[in-house]
């Protein structure tokens, strides 16, 4: 099957070719998915940041009614999978999900433990660590965020508050989006590719294909018929063109063959003189 | 590297032995048949090892003890996943590159084992950098590709050494 002239020029092309393609194309969607997936983050914790300042006058005040009310609002939002803050214990004081609040959450968990691996929690973390997937209990893809809210200097020092000023986390905020479009977005960008490789492995096999029929394969098979034809003694100058190697071997098979026949007839012409000769004497 | 010590045997007995006899010149195409098989196998095994170590890498390593603290610090940072990533595809480039350029040479010796080293170290690479998951498929493809076309090469070289050596053999046996 692999032991002609076509596969063995068109398998080792095709294969590296396709090969290198795909190996980019991987690459290629490896390296958008990562710079869509920093940016869906930093999206998120700007998001995040956001919601943390425009609740932070509710907060100073402890007016939980309004705090309620804009959380619950914001989670509202087409996108937004939840939206919660917990107190420095980890209970979920505010919640777009009723049936969340009061809840205590482990720390061990993804979202707890970046902050919380060692004896002390880290205070600050990159954009990137604080991000994490997960599939939710409605089977929706999610891309959460869990950002601290600081500590400052109107907290610590109002008088209607207790947190003291060496404390620097007062909870966290957490926020989760759903990644439904992106998903959808890196869905098509993967088809894409495929089809793009997919034309590619095409391209390089019918090209190197139609050359090789017609500068090689065609021009061989004429050769061969050529030289059948004169090797049963039809000696005709019509020799395969196109290829001037092949001419060239057309020319000298068709010599070799004049030459022959020259030499066959002149052997039979001596072969008869001596049978004449012979009978003669 | 085998057969090149089996050429090098064969090139310090032939001048004292002068013309080797029929048997000994059918025993040492047999020999000559026997190691260009062996260098098939060898490309079969070599490629088996690729795959037993890609399913490891599919599964992230799991068997293995987790990259502690102390031997990170001890190792240092790994470099980006974006670099490895391009140093992978130069290595890719330049390996087809080599591999398209012996198939002129026809040369018989198997040369992928150097390529699963390469590209245990990039899973390895990978791995370190906790990022394995993501470029499994690149490292495997890659992989793949380069030990394709090296089995592709060798085989289509010794298949075609052996169908001669054979002729040769029926041609002594006439």
């Amino acid at each position: 099957m692999f032991n002609n002239f076509a596969s063995k020029a068109i398998v080792p092309v095709a294969l590296s070719l396709t090969g290198f393609v795909i190996i980019c194309s991987i690459f290629l969607y490896t390296s958008i998915k990562g710079d869509l997936m920093r940016d869906t983050v930093r999206q998120e914790t700007s998001l995040a940041e956001t919601v943390v300042s425009a609740t932070r006058y509710t907060m100073m005040t402890d007016d939980r009614k309004s705090l309620n009310h804009i959380i619950d609002t914001i989670g509202a939002q087409k996108g937004i999978e939840h939206l919660r803050i917990f107190n420095k214990e980890g209970v979920t004081m505010f919640s777009s999900n009723p049936g969340e609040l009061n809840r205590v959450v482990d720390k061990s968990t993804a979202g707890c433990i970046e902050c919380h691996s060692g004896p002390e929690p880290t205070v600050h973390l990159g954009s990137m660590e604080l991000a994490r997937r997960f599939v939710n209990a409605k089977n929706h893809n999610v891309l959460a965020i869990t950002t601290p809210i600081y500590n400052d200097a109107q907290c610590s020092a109002g008088n209607c508050h207790f947190h003291p000023a060496q404390q620097n986390v007062l909870g966290t905020l957490d926020i989760g989006l759903s990644t439904t479009s992106m998903d959808s977005s890196l869905m098509a960008l993967r088809w894409k590719m495929v089809a793009f490789c997919l034309m590619v492995l095409i391209l390089s096999v019918g090209g190197v294909s139609a050359l090789l029929r017609r500068n090689l394969l065609t021009p061989i098979e004429q050769l061969t018929n050529y030289v059948k034809k004169i090797s049963k003694g039809k000696l005709d100058n019509e020799i395969p063109k196109g290829v001037n190697e092949i001419e060239t071997l057309g020319q000298i098979y068709l010599d070799m063959a004049k030459e022959k026949q020259f030499a066959e007839t002149t052997l039979i012409k001596i072969k008869k003189t001596d049978n004449t000769n012979k009978g003669k004497g | 590297m085998f057969l090149r010590g089996k050429q090098k045997q064969n090139h310090h007995l032939d001048p004292d032995d002068g013309v080797p006899s029929s048997d000994q010149r059918r025993r040492k195409i047999q020999a000559r048949i026997f190691d260009l098989k062996k260098q098939i196998r060898y490309s079969k095994w070599w490629t088996a090892l690729f795959f037993l170590i890609s399913l490891a890498a599919a599964v992230n390593f799991r068997f293995l003890p987790p990259i502690t603290e102390n031997i990170r610090q001890f190792l240092g940072a790994s470099p980006s996943p974006s670099l490895i990533s391009i140093a992978l595809i130069v290595y890719a480039f330049s390996a087809l590159i080599l591999i398209l350029g012996r198939m002129n040479t026809a040369s018989v010796h198997y040369r992928g084992w150097s390529h699963i080293g390469y590209l245990s170290a990039f899973y390895l690479f990978f791995y370190y950098s906790n990022t394995l998951r993501d470029n499994f498929w690149t490292v495997f493809i890659a992989g793949l590709t380069i030990l394709s076309l090296e089995n592709y090469r060798v085989w289509s070289v010794c298949s075609e050494a052996i169908k001669n050596e054979e002729k040769m053999l029926t041609f002594m046996d006439r």
